[in-house]
């Protein structure tokens, strides 16, 4: 077994047999963490697994081979939503143009991993890894960009919610040395339900996992104990949605609500990981309606959820969207598409300068395009979500977060 | 005493009870001293059970162990010597594991189906009980849509009278007409759900047929949960079956395809076959969530997967392709030729009237949905990253393409009515292909069978496919020489998964002590294990299915063609850690659903009023005492607590709680690996 995931880091007061009491710690710092804001920013990263079709998302729908590549399945020009002149967007996603308006949100053109792979899987993994090209890396990149990142709170010794991901598993972007959690439910996320005897049961449990010799499990116990303690004390339940944040029904938007009932209640989180799945549209993709239609209104309207919801905690957020790969420019003979290379990025945030697409348009002429067939890539998402790392949360070392990226430059959508 | 195949010839032919007269020597209080090197033969036994299986059941080792490790092996490498037919009493209740797609879509239809039939293109069932089923189906669809309609009018008169007051509108609530409708129907509900509870539960399904379709359906949308169960309880399968078609027909075929899984895996004697049939399933994994897949996943798994879970690896491989299941899922049943016939829009020659026949039935090829006149690289590509030779095996993105042109053909008759394979010419792309420098002569639906031959004897193919059986069986990063001996065996018996496996069983790397409850379990084997240990009587396994879904590895319900990870740190995680503590306290201490655990008999039929011994026992039994002292003197101090267990383990007048005991070591950090 070559699985080090944690080395035993904390000698925490939570380890006691029979705790059935939050730490009075815990409660000052999560007090201190609303008083203090030492350090608020915080990184959202949402993965589109499946690889969306990027150029029926951001439509440029002044590029007459987009129209000639794709009889079936283009969006008109009468029906995009127009941002530039040269872009718009598809018209399930009405819900960002106020973010656009408002120059909270700011899209990157031609953007995604550099690796030629068509695999899902393998993109995926890249792109969650950080070092496109080699497999051998144990960690997320998410998870690195912890390392030198300067905790929520100069109080708070212990933050389990300092990194989580929403859903049943820790997803690869998150694995490595720097705890982290994955949150299925706010809601029944204990041991034990609700009857007397939970806390105690809780207790046996912790201490077992607490003394355990097995590595894997004892890390991960470890967190869980006090991620559930802490969430109990800060009850986030108590925190409804935000006038004016209609999350539509499903799992993405479901993952985003509670995500955002943890930042309100102050948990101190700092990075924060979702997903939402369904692009993989090899078959009658659809155009203004039908299956994309259907996937984008829903990532859509729940980030945008989110955002209303987040209100002032919005100026401190920056949330990035990525996608494994682009899809082909012309459409396959399913009016679908199959697997291609560049993609979209939406970045939104309160210090984001909006509004605007960034990004070097390669162009959509035959001689343009990457192998013949796809979208050409000109920025690679390291630089976008280096930025967020580097400029918004403050760490610096993107060595450290990208080993190996020779970073071009910034594309300076931050302030 | 390692594997030696040597045995297999001689014990095959002998019974199990022959065998047993043998009485060889049984593993227990005297522990052979085994080398520091190897395991002792107790926990070899052990080893083998947890690995092989989906986890020991009370007596398992004592059993095996009896029979002799290399016999027992031997038979679970030919599950047809096993009698499996305890397991087959418990699924002949799910009676839709035995029907075929196109009898599921029938007794069972889509919505599609009932729109075909509301169309008049399919035409009703006659038989009374499907017929109620449709015209059931039929009405709830009408009502969608007008309700549908009634909303996009509401949305238009909102829009109209947009600049009146809000609050205005709200004053109307209290005379709301539908409130009122819905209460009655609720109420009308409750009394007929009283009426059905009184008769004999054979006589319900009657009774309920007997009602207007109106009222049937005001009946099954009001009566849920708890209230539903019991007036289903008693009822003979088949009707039972019926009355919850009623409500929701596919839900049937995909309830009883979840839970035969579970009920397999957890009761099957044939366990390596499960074992195997889950591997492979995973390896060719569908996804149920996919449109007309929902019907094609239980023969898909019953004739495709099974039958060969041991056998060779090209024929799985064939039968995958061609699959109903596959073709649907990776789309290569749309997959036509850019210079095909039906590109081109030329009509057959061939046989006129077959071809005639074949449209009149279902409606000519080229005006199906979506516009069909290219190419659809997804099976292409997923066959040779993940089915064969693996994302490094050594193609390109060309060979891709012209897997996916040699694969021109390969589709469905009317997959939604659950048709199955057929080749059909006119969509073939002609020509030579080259796949992976092999010159590919036209021979029409027989080069599928050439690439696939190609692919299922390359070496990257069984390396690759070798990691994998590797992973799952010995560890998360199986040793390199291990994966060559097993690749050797793989090219060398012409894909022979049995042979592959017995080579795997005779390594040292197989049995080497580190190797010993190393492999984290994945939460099906976490869910099926605790389940097996606990001697649970699952009368129905719905509510573990549900829970499943929490831990992150919903049945049949990964949606990309990747399947489900094999290794430790995609299943260590808070979440999915809370839900396996949640789990075993919930499966012992008798709140789950469906199941029932008698904890008492876990101690055996003289159990001990000691406390201390009852925790010794139920390590015995459920861990094979394979329990750290940290968790032991855990368990031990906590329920000397007496919030806890409210009764002292060593005061016999207050025995123990057993049930609770045994929750927290099937949630202990031991009963986490295999």
């Amino acid at each position: 077994m070559s699985i080090t995931r944690r080395v035993f880091m904390r000698n925490s007061a939570l380890a006691v047999v029979g705790t059935s009491v939050v730490p009075a710690f815990l409660t000052r710092a999560i007090h201190a963490a609303e008083t203090a804001g030492v350090q608020n920013k915080r990184l959202v990263v949402i993965f589109q697994r499946g690889a969306a079709d990027g150029l029926n998302i951001v439509v440029p729908h002044a590029e007459q081979a987009y129209y000639a590549m794709r009889p079936s399945i283009n969006i008109p020009r009468n029906a995009v939503l127009d941002l530039n002149g040269f872009f718009g967007l598809h018209p399930a996603m009405a819900s960002f143009q106020p973010l656009w308006n408002q120059k909270h949100l700011a899209i990157v053109h031609a953007a995604g991993s550099p690796d030629p792979t068509r695999s899902h899987f393998d993109a995926q993994d890249f792109m969650e890894s950080g070092t496109p090209g080699v497999k051998a890396t144990e960690d997320g990149w998410l998870n690195r960009s912890l390392r030198e990142l300067p905790k929520a709170s100069l109080t708070q010794t212990d933050a389990p919610f300092r990194a989580i991901a929403m859903g049943p598993s820790l997803p690869r972007i998150l694995t490595g040395a720097e705890p982290a959690v994955a949150i299925n439910n706010i809601n029944d996320f204990g041991v034990g339900g609700n009857n007397k005897n939970a806390a105690p049961i809780s207790n046996t449990f912790e201490a077992m996992y607490d003394h355990s010799v097995d590595s894997v499990l004892h890390g991960t116990g470890q967190e869980t104990f006090e991620a559930v303690k802490m969430l109990k004390a800060a009850d986030p339940a108590k925190y409804k949605p935000a006038a004016g944040a209609n999350y539509p029904k499903g799992y993405f938007a479901d993952s985003l609500k509670q995500l955002a009932q943890l930042i309100k209640a102050n948990l101190g989180v700092q990075i924060a990981f979702a997903d939402i799945g369904g692009w993989d549209h090899h078959v009658n993709e659809g155009s203004t309606q039908g299956q994309i239609a259907n996937v984008l209104g829903d990532f859509s309207q729940s980030l945008s959820s989110f955002w209303t919801d987040l209100g002032d905690l919005a100026e401190d957020t920056v949330v990035v969207t990525m996608s494994e790969f682009g899809r082909t420019a012309r459409e396959n003979g399913n009016r679908g598409t199959d697997h291609g290379h560049a993609n979209v990025m939406f970045v939104m945030g309160g210090a984001v300068k909006g509004g605007k697409v960034y990004g070097r348009w390669p162009g959509l002429d035959v001689s343009q395009l990457h192998e013949g067939r796809d979208l050409a890539l000109t920025t690679d998402f390291r630089q976008v979500l280096g930025e967020a790392v580097a400029r918004h949360l403050g760490n610096k070392d993107l060595a450290g977060v990208f080993p190996g990226f020779e970073n071009p430059g910034f594309l300076k959508y931050l302030g | 005493m390692p594997f030696k195949p040597a045995h297999f010839t001689s014990t095959v032919v002998l019974s199990v009870t022959a065998l047993a007269l043998f009485n060889l020597p049984a593993t227990g209080k005297k522990k052979q001293e085994a080398p520091a090197n190897e395991m002792d033969p107790q926990k070899r036994v052990v080893h083998a059970l947890n690995r092989l299986t989906f986890g020991p059941r009370p007596g398992d080792i004592e059993q095996v162990s009896k029979l002799g490790l290399d016999q027992w092996i031997d038979l679970q490498l030919h599950p047809d010597k096993i009698d499996d037919s305890a397991l087959n009493a418990r699924l002949a209740p799910l009676r839709t594991l035995q029907m075929n797609s196109q009898e599921l879509a029938y007794k069972f239809p889509s919505g599609q189906v009932i729109r075909a039939v509301m169309d008049g293109k399919i035409s009703m069932p006659g038989d009374p009980v499907e017929k109620a089923i449709y015209q059931h189906q039929i009405a709830k669809l009408a009502d969608k849509q007008e309700k549908k309609q009634a909303a996009t009018l509401q949305t238009a008169n909102v829009k109209d009278s947009s600049d009146e007051d809000a609050s205005a509108k709200s004053a109307i609530a209290p005379m709301n007409p539908e409130e009122e409708a819905k209460r009655g129907d609720a109420m009308f509900a409750d009394a007929e759900a009283q009426q059905l509870l009184a008769l004999p539960p054979e006589q319900r399904l009657g009774t309920i047929l007997k009602l207007s379709t109106a009222d049937q359906q005001t009946l099954i949308s009001n009566v849920k949960g708890d209230k539903r169960e019991k007036i289903l309880d008693g009822v003979p399968p088949e009707q039972r079956e019926l009355m919850m078609a009623l409500n929701n027909p596919q839900q049937v075929v995909n309830e009883e395809l979840l839970q035969g899984k579970l009920l397999r895996a957890i009761y099957s004697e044939r366990q390596l076959q499960e074992v195997m049939t889950d591997f492979w399933f995973n390896h060719f994994n569908v996804f149920i969530g996919k449109g007309a897949d929902r019907y094609m996943l239980t023969d898909y798994e019953r004739d495709v997967i099974r039958p060969h879970a041991l056998g060779k690896f090209e024929d799985l491989l064939v039968a995958t392709a061609q699959s109903p299941a596959m073709l649907f899922y990776l789309d290569n049943w749309l997959s036509v030729g850019p210079n095909s016939d039906v590109a081109n829009g030329i009509r057959g020659h061939g046989d006129k009237k077959e071809l005639k026949k074949r449209e009149k039935q279902n409606g000519p090829v080229k005006q199906a949905k979506g516009k069909r006149n290219g190419l659809n690289e997804n099976y292409g590509r997923e066959l040779m990253e993940l089915h064969t030779l693996g994302v490094n095996g050594g193609y390109t993105q060309k060979d891709v393409t012209e897997v996916a042109k040699v694969l021109t053909g390969w589709t469905l008759k009317e997959p939604r009515q659950g048709g199955g394979f057929q080749f059909d010419e006119r969509m073939h792309e002609p020509g030579d292909k080259v796949v992976l420098g092999h010159r590919i002569k036209p021979n029409g639906e027989k080069e599928g069978y050439e690439v696939l031959h190609i692919l299922a004897h390359n070496p990257s193919t069984a390396k690759f496919v070798c990691t994998k059986l590797a992973m799952r069986f010995v560890a998360d990063d199986p040793p390199p020489a291990l994966v060559q001996s097993m690749a050797q065996t793989f090219l060398k018996k012409d894909g022979d998964i049995r042979e592959v496996l017995k080579t795997m069983l005779k390594s040292p790397e197989f049995w080497a002590p580190d190797a010993y409850r190393a492999k984290v379990k994945t939460p099906l084997e976490f869910v099926a294990s605790a389940v097996r240990a606990s001697g649970a009587d699952v009368s129905n396994a719905m509510a573990m299915v549900r829970q499943l879904q929490n831990m992150g590895m919903p049945l049949y319900g990964m949606q990309p063609p990747t399947g489900y990870s094999m290794k430790a740190e995609t299943w260590v995680s808070s979440a999915a850690l809370l839900g396996r503590m949640n789990f075993a306290l919930s499966l012992t201490g008798g709140k789950m659903r469906g199941a029932k655990v008698d904890a008492q008999s876990l101690l055996g039929t003289n159990p001990p009023t000691d406390g201390g011994q009852a925790l010794a026992d139920l390590e015995s039994t459920l861990l094979a005492g394979d329990v750290s002292k940290q968790t032991h003197d855990t368990i031990a101090a906590q329920l000397e607590d007496p919030t806890i267990a409210q009764r002292k383990l060593d005061d016999p007048r207050h025995p123990p709680n057993v049930g609770m005991i045994a929750g927290l070591l099937l949630g202990s950090p031991e009963f986490q690996r295999r």
